[in-house]
């Protein structure tokens, strides 16, 4: 035992329960919930990356969205460095802003149609820096293209000029833009193939070592998850039922479900 | 299926290289912008003044003693703004100089037109002597009346004339001027309020869309051609171009509120805006610059659409007797006047009937072309 | 040795310009014997989803063209057939299946009345057709079938949803199923049991199955046989265990390393070197 006493968990979830009401009738008045996250709790500390694995339904999206304000929770306390997100106002939340960031499934609706590459990535430092010209935006841009492997000339390119894995480094890309601390890699690689895949997961685990990023990657695939990940969570319908190390989860897993999703897992 | 058709045109591209290859829409687009041309120039093209007039040695152009104060307007505002959009870089750099010149124009415009009109110059230079003189290719104003009544299509009358002798062509290219614009004001009062309206609605939900949405479903519940008929019955007094304009604008801006809730709806859930929201942008940015560029397209086909029904609505109001007043020309009013002489006067049902055939045509084409264009399922093709 | 069920030979479809087009598929031959089980592996991009829907000519013409080869189905050439020939050949002796199930059923329709249509067009000898689509159902393993007969896509998950398109694939008695990517919409426990199904369909029945997919995990203890194409051409073929044991292609090889594997954590995820390829 050491005296040293541990610093704070960089992000805290507590009791997080996040419902979505079921509306009906003309004046869409709420008739029932859907519990989609319910009594979540966890914590993810610098540098680590935490694995949240689940199906479709299971509520995994919904805590990347809870983390990062898309989704306002019903019950429970978000805090990022000990201080608590989830109750802030629009204004005080901003500066959070910079350091969460998300990655989203799908590269082809994640970008909009209508933006070139530089505007894509661009678009959070016109927002966070507005005295930056142009000019510098653009070499900052370029700067974050080469970092996530693609090259200048794309700066003025339209997203469908680019495949699957192309978009997802722009995405990569907007969410570096604005120097962020943690990431919430919202199944960034479940719609790609398994070859663009790799390439990806290289990508973000390259970055991490460079830049100290923190993630909670959710995915569906616990192979992937085990790869990229130091602890894992592991959710089922809005309740987290495992919570190991990546080696435990996949030399000892506790829980039915969990072994479900090993044995899912395809093997060569 | 996507690596096949990786290109580098932008959206605006795509869609005007599949717009461009629709016959129907490119020909549709050009009768509508030759017709906006012919109703722009109508008082050069038919006019009982002369164009030119050398007579005792003087050289004079009294068409321009014929124009409106807002047809003059029309002539130099249309130009000064050309102007500005072609200096546009300039004027970012020098923003005083460049408002005060505007400014100055303008009121050196205003006040010249105050000074000088009304004009009540009744010369008619047809029939005037002078040494030359060159005159509009239809001599005739659309007020004017000839001693030649319901005269049938001649070299001389073109189109016929009417029971007061007025000429049916000169009549109908002014009455091309009513027709556009009512249906170009009309659909941009429709849009913008379908826009606005739709826009909060499908963007913030909650109890602003339900209020919308129902206010919306009450309006339906009225045939918009009542709901006009009321409206204009409650302000008789005031029945001139522009009451009618923002009256069939006020009434028919639902289907666009409809299509662009449903966009924004659809739009705000996809993850390019969650993205946009998460690195911090704002409502007004989101709105601006992610949703409705991206709703632009199924806009555009609603208003070419709009535009068509506007004309139509207007055109059945004049002929109904609730349209323009008396002296104003408009084809539904030319329409409604054949009525009583259908047994003999074809020509008066005919031309009127036939501009509005081909320009609600011209304007669906146009409607249908684009809507195929901006159609996703095309990337494909 | 009989004649194949199905031989591809020299198939060469083309995109765009007819000057440097693109050579979405590169003069391709395989072929397949009746009952076995083939995967054609590859990336986005490869020819292998093209190749599929070329199988019946679902790849319309234009923008493709086919322009080399032919396509024999039990010795027709699919590519000279007339389109009265073409639809009577898709569904009841081809039958596909699609990577978005949600999409591939109509909406509007139960899946009762989706499966019936596709027995009453391709089998109008079956007597009863309720029975027949209640069996169907079963062999997907869709349980208490005859209550479900009235339910609408969007009442079924992902998973249902592709088991009631195997089932509308299964009624009309194929000989070949063409699965293209039938799992990459599905989670993975989902698409498991999609595996596991098509699985028990091989060893039931004696139907050939066509799998492509980008994931050569999905292709160990499936497939009889593999293809793996790349950029329009195929790169390697043979026997599954022995392609994956001892992959002659540095592509295949690749194709397979970029797998991640459960228990085997590396520092870094395997990745093709294009560069490398020729």
């Amino acid at each position: 035992m050491t005296n040293i006493v541990p610093p704070p968990p960089l992000l805290k979830v507590e009791h997080l329960k996040v419902y979505f009401p079921i509306l009906g009738g003309v004046f869409r008045r709420p008739v029932g919930e859907v519990k989609a996250v319910d009594d979540v709790s966890f914590t993810v500390n610098r540098g680590q990356t935490v694995g949240l694995v689940g199906e479709s339904g299971s509520g995994k999206t919904t805590i990347g969205r809870a983390i990062i304000r898309l989704t306002q929770p019903t019950a429970g306390v978000i805090s990022y460095q000990d201080k608590a997100i989830s109750k802030l106002d629009s204004a005080a939340f901003r500066p959070y802003r910079k350091k969460i960031q998300i990655i989203f499934q799908d590269p082809y609706n994640s970008l909009n149609p209508r933006f070139s590459i530089f505007e894509i990535i661009g678009e959070a430092l016109e927002i966070h820096f507005p005295a930056m010209t142009r000019a510098d935006r653009r070499e900052r841009v370029a700067g974050l293209l080469d970092k996530v492997g693609l090259k200048r000339d794309h700066l003025d390119r339209y997203p469908h000029e680019f495949s699957g894995g192309q978009r997802q480094r722009v995405g990569i890309a907007r969410a570096l833009a604005v120097n962020p601390e943690f990431i919430v890699c919202d199944e960034p690689v479940s719609a790609l193939d398994v070859s663009v895949q790799a390439q990806i997961v290289n990508l973000l685990q390259d970055l991490q070592e460079e830049l100290g990023l923190t993630y909670l990657f959710i995915a569906h695939d616990l192979a992937v998850v085990e790869h990229i990940s130091d602890y894992v969570l592991v959710m089922n319908q809005g309740k987290i039922v495992e919570a190991a190390s990546a080696e435990a989860i996949y030399e000892n897993p506790q829980h039915d479900y969990t072994r479900k999703l090993l044995s899912a897992v395809p093997k060569l | 299926m996507n690596s096949i058709s990786l290109s580098q045109e932008t959206y605006t591209q795509r869609l005007w290289r599949h717009f461009h290859a629709d016959k129907f829409a490119l020909n549709g687009l050009r009768i509508v912008i030759l017709l906006f041309i012919v109703a722009a120039l109508a008082p050069f093209l038919a006019n009982s003044h002369a164009l030119i007039r050398v007579a005792d040695g003087h050289v004079s152009f009294p068409i321009f003693l014929s124009l409106e104060p807002i047809e003059w307007r029309f002539l130099l505002y249309v130009p000064l703004a050309g102007l500005v959009y072609f200096f546009r870089h300039r004027f970012i750099a020098h923003p005083g100089i460049f408002i005060l010149a505007v400014i100055g124009f303008i009121a050196a415009v205003e006040i010249f037109l105050a000074l000088t009109h009304p004009i009540n110059d009744p010369t008619n230079d047809r029939d005037r002597p002078a040494s030359f003189k060159l005159l509009p290719p239809i001599p005739y104003s659309p007020i004017e009346s000839t001693p030649d009544q319901f005269s049938p299509p001649t070299w001389k009358h073109l189109c016929g004339t009417d029971s007061t002798g007025r000429d049916i062509a000169a009549r109908m290219l002014h009455g091309a001027r009513t027709s556009l614009s009512i249906g170009f004001v009309a659909q941009s009062i429709a849009l913008t309020i379908g826009i606005a309206l739709g826009g909060l609605a499908g963007y913030y939900r909650s109890w602003l869309d339900i209020g919308i949405c129902r206010f919306i479903e009450v309006m339906d519940c009225f045939p918009p051609l009542l709901f006009i008929l009321v409206a204009i019955s409650l302000f008789e007094s005031q029945n001139n171009m522009f009451y009618i304009m923002a009256v069939i604008g006020l009434t028919s801006w639902t289907g666009v509120a409809r299509l662009v809730r449903g966009e924004f709806l659809r739009l705000s859930s996809l993850p390019f805006t969650l993205a946009a929201k998460a690195i911090g942008a704002n409502d007004f940015r989101i709105i601006v610059r992610h949703l409705l560029p991206n709703a632009l397209g199924p806009i555009l086909v609603a208003g070419t659409f709009g535009v068509a029904s506007a004309i139509l609505i207007e055109s059945s109001l004049s002929f109904l007797g609730f349209g323009m007043q008396a002296p104003t020309p408009s084809w539904g009013d030319i329409l409604s006047d054949a009525r009583r002489y259908i047994d003999f006067a074809w020509w008066l049902a005919f031309f009127p009937g036939l501009a509005i055939l081909i320009t609600i045509m011209s304007y669906n084409f146009v409607g249908e072309g684009l809507r195929d264009a901006v159609d996703p399922r095309l990337k494909m093709k | 040795m009989t004649m194949p069920l199905l031989q591809v030979e020299n198939l060469g479809i083309h995109f765009g310009p007819t000057v440097d087009p693109v050579k979405a598929v590169d003069g391709i031959s395989f072929s397949m014997q009746a009952g076995e089980t083939l995967a054609v592996v590859g990336e986005s991009g490869s020819g292998k989803s093209v190749t599929a829907l070329a199988l019946t000519r679902l790849l319309a013409s234009p923008p493709a063209r086919y322009v080399s080869g032919s396509i024999a189905f039990e010795g027709r050439d699919v590519l000279q057939l007339r389109e009265g020939e073409l639809r009577s050949l898709r569904g009841k002796q081809i039958a596909y299946i699609f990577q978005e199930p949600g999409s591939s059923l109509n909406p509007v329709f139960t899946i009762g009345y989706q499966i019936r249509e596709a027995i009453e067009l391709h089998r109008p000898e079956v007597r009863d057709v309720t029975a027949e689509i209640v069996h169907a159902l079963d062999t997907v393993g869709i349980r208490n079938p005859a209550s479900r007969l009235g339910d609408y896509p969007h009442q079924l998950s992902g998973g249902m949803q592709q088991r009631v398109m195997i089932a509308m694939a299964l009624a009309c008695q194929p000989k070949l199923l063409v699965a293209d990517e039938p799992t990459t919409a599905l989670d993975v426990t989902i698409q498991k049991q999609i595996m596991d199904l098509l699985k028990d369909l091989k060893r039931t029945s004696n139907m050939s199955i066509l799998l492509i997919t980008h994931n050569f995990g999905l292709v160990a203890g499936f497939a009889d046989r593999v293809v793996v194409m790349f950029r329009g051409k195929i790169v390697e073929t043979g026997p599954t265990a022995q392609v994956l044991q001892n992959p002659q292609h540095p592509y295949t090889k690749a194709l397979i390393e970029c797998v991640p594997k459960l228990g085997q954590k590396q520092h870094r995820l395997k990745v093709i070197d294009y560069a490398g390829i020729q």
